[in-house]
């Protein structure tokens, strides 16, 4: 999964980055003004957008604006100062999703990505199954058929985006588009590697292939 | 404190006022009309008993004894109490007195001619007359006329009684008056007390939610209650404003901590996110500690500012020296100097002489640090910031700062001054304001009788111009 945290207050933003990196295995970007946020929300793809209200260039409220109005479903979580009903009545009308108040905690914004990417992926439940594969996507714990299975992290993160879209198309361009923060060189066969030992730990012990691969068009997950 | 009811305290004075007339009244009254029944009483006993005299004649025979015709005496008036008399001739003696004259009752025919005795416990009043000469009817007067001394008495029953009538009547009418004007007081109490009561009424439904006082039509034309209202009025308008000012800064500001402490906050709670080595704890708990000082400086502008502001509304007073407004000037060019050098922009101090002025050195190096900053800050880098001192004739002092900046967009201009505005957020970020220093800024200047105003074309800079009055002139 990969979000967007515009935040132009660079240690919060630097906070929750490492927050989401390390409890939930997620790829972050971060952009300190609402120009830079935009332009990142247009050029990538996220899995959802955590934004700041008070930003210098381009006001949330604003580049919330822009990118509902060019289309963009990515789900928006609005971190704010403001807690008043009116604010919070405009910023749900403006096309956020869902909304913080300032101070907040850091494993309620934690939960409140999930959902909003479960969401953004019609998944409802935290606990994704496919077959007798089961992720539980709060303790990143993968089983299947009961079988505990050990992943590390860039397996999982491959495993979730996988079980979050189950028996669709994904190509490796979208897979590293979701796994990878901006910073990062992307090459396609490094997908290949992570795909390999996914299905070395998912298919020990079981007749069923759970990952198949679709030559030239991508991976579809399912049983 | 004793309450008292102005109510009662009227109806009082009235009622004593009321009292001292009547009894003042009664006296005179009383006075007068016993002055007058008696007059009349010696005029009826003086007519009387001018009658009698000429009840006393002449014999026809030589002797020229003298006789009374005891027969032609008038009635008396008051039969349960006849009058007395006795008629004495000079050479005679006792010629006649009335029927129920006293026999052991000796009044002696001289003494005054007025005086008051009772008889048989009623009260009388006597009249003496002496020398009448006795009339002769022929008219052929003997040498030597026979003179008589007369003795009227009549009793005083019923002059007192119309004098303690007269005391009733006057008393009664009194009273009724009394009770009327009471009335007519009360009523006239209520009726003017009544708009006070009202503006009570009205003053009691002020609260935090409610500043307007409607005062009742009648208060505002009635002379004595007009000061009372306007005074109200503009207290209110001032409590008002002071309460919103407060509630504004309490928002503003606890909106403003928000932020800081959602950083610090987040700092920790990812740092406890999951088990460290000591080093990256090491490392949580100094960034922890780098924001917990941005929010103690927040803090500190804050209380800065509100001091300021305090001061400026009059709460506080102090003893203040004489300084002078251009050693200021230089000594915060010196604090600013090192920020100067690392933004590579230089500070150029015009001064014209030294201007003395009542003021704590520290409010006015405040002043000028936190404009010298802005104005640092917004220079490009090698740029100059210019920093003029200017002494008016009256002594009087203009202080520039000037710098060559992107300037501040119009839009902007009237609301720089105001407390956490600031005009584009990226700036006042990156160069770490809080939007606290121009409002700390006019506040003191402001406190200390100044003006401060901005003048800014974009792309060209900033010019903030503060001015103080003289106050030796």
């Amino acid at each position: 999964m990969r979000v967007l945290i515009i935040e132009d207050e660079p240690r919060l933003a630097g906070n929750i980055a490492r927050s989401l990196r390390e409890s939930a295995g997620y790829a972050v970007d971060v952009a300190h003004d609402g120009q830079d946020g935009l332009f990142m929300a247009e050029s990538n793809e996220y899995d959802v957008v955590l934004l700041d209200l008070m930003l210098p260039h381009m006001d949330g409220m604003q580049l919330l604006s822009r990118i509902r109005k060019a289309g963009q479903h990515t789900p928006v979580l609005v971190v704010t100062a403001r807690d008043d009903k009116e604010s919070v009545v405009e910023l749900l009308n403006a096309g956020a999703d869902d909304y913080l108040t300032k101070p907040f905690d850091l494993g309620e914004l934690l939960a409140r990505t999930k959902a909003l990417i479960r969401r953004g992926k019609g998944q409802p439940s935290p606990v994704l199954s496919i077959g007798d594969l089961q992720l539980n996507t709060v303790n990143r714990n993968v089983q299947r058929a009961g079988r505990v299975i050990t992943l590390t992290a860039m397996e999982y993160r491959v495993l979730e985006y996988l079980a979050h879209r189950p028996r669709a198309v994904v190509s490796k361009t979208e897979l590293l588009e979701h796994l990878y923060d901006y910073n990062w060189e992307k090459f396609s066969n490094v997908v290949e590697v992570y795909i390999s030992g996914l299905r070395r730990k998912l298919d020990a012990g079981s007749a069923k292939p759970l990952i198949h691969t679709l030559r030239g068009q991508g991976y579809i997950l399912q049983d | 404190m004793k309450s008292h009811s102005i109510k009662t305290r009227l109806i009082a004075t009235v009622v004593l006022s009321q009292a001292l007339l009547v009894a003042g009244l009664l006296s005179t009254g009383l006075f007068y009309a016993h002055r007058r029944l008696l007059s009349t009483l010696d005029d009826g006993m003086q007519a009387r008993a001018m009658n009698l005299v000429a009840l006393v004649r002449y014999t026809e025979d030589a002797h020229e004894q003298l006789y009374f015709d005891q027969a032609l005496v008038p009635s008396p008036l008051d039969r349960a109490h006849p009058d007395l008399f006795a008629v004495w001739a000079e050479k005679s003696g006792l010629l006649a007195h009335s029927a129920n004259w006293p026999a052991g009752l000796e009044i002696s025919p001289s003494g005054p001619s007025h005086w008051d005795f009772a008889q048989a416990q009623v009260p009388y009043r006597g009249l003496r007359i002496f020398k009448v000469p006795v009339l002769d009817r022929e008219a052929d007067v003997t040498s030597a006329p026979e003179t008589l001394t007369i003795v009227y008495a009549a009793p005083m029953i019923r002059l007192q009684k119309q004098v303690w009538d007269a005391g009733v009547f006057i008393v009664l009418s009194s009273l009724l008056l009394l009770g009327a004007t009471v009335v007519l007081t009360l009523w006239g109490i209520g009726r003017e007390l009544l708009p006070l009561q009202q503006l009570a009424a009205q003053a009691a439904l002020i609260s935090s939610r409610n500043w307007e006082l409607h005062p009742p039509e009648k208060a505002e034309q009635i002379a004595e209650l007009r000061p009372l209202t306007e005074s109200m009025t503009t207290m209110l308008a001032r409590l008002e404003r002071s309460f919103l000012q407060q509630r504004q800064f309490i928002g503003n500001a606890a909106h403003e901590l928000k932020t800081p402490v959602a950083v610090l906050k987040s700092t920790l709670q990812s740092s406890l996110q999951r088990p460290r080595d000591s080093e990256e704890y090491r490392a949580g708990l100094e960034h922890a500690l780098e924001d917990l000082d941005r929010l103690e400086q927040l803090l500190q502008w804050m209380l800065r500012l509100a001091r300021a502001e305090q001061w400026a509304h009059g709460a506080l007073r102090r003893d203040l020296p004489v300084v002078d407004i251009t050693a200021t000037c230089e000594e915060a060019v010196e604090r600013i100097r090192h920020l100067g050098e690392t933004h590579n922009t230089t500070i150029r101090l015009a001064k014209d002489g030294a201007i003395p002025f009542r003021a704590d050195p520290e409010d006015l190096q405040l002043v000028w640090t936190n404009l010298l900053e802005n104005a640092v800050r917004y220079s490009p880098r090698g740029g100059s910031v210019e920093f003029t001192v200017a002494r008016g004739d009256d002594g009087s002092a203009q202080i520039t700062v000037e710098d060559h900046g992107p300037g501040i967009p119009a839009a902007d201009l009237p609301r720089i001054f105001e407390r956490f505005y600031r005009g584009d957020p990226s700036r006042t970020r990156a160069t770490g304001g809080f939007g606290l220093g121009l409002a700390i800024a006019k506040a003191l200047v402001e406190a200390y009788g100044g003006t401060i105003s901005v003048e800014s074309a974009p792309a060209k800079g900033t010019r903030m111009t503060v001015g103080f009055p003289s106050q030796f002139s």
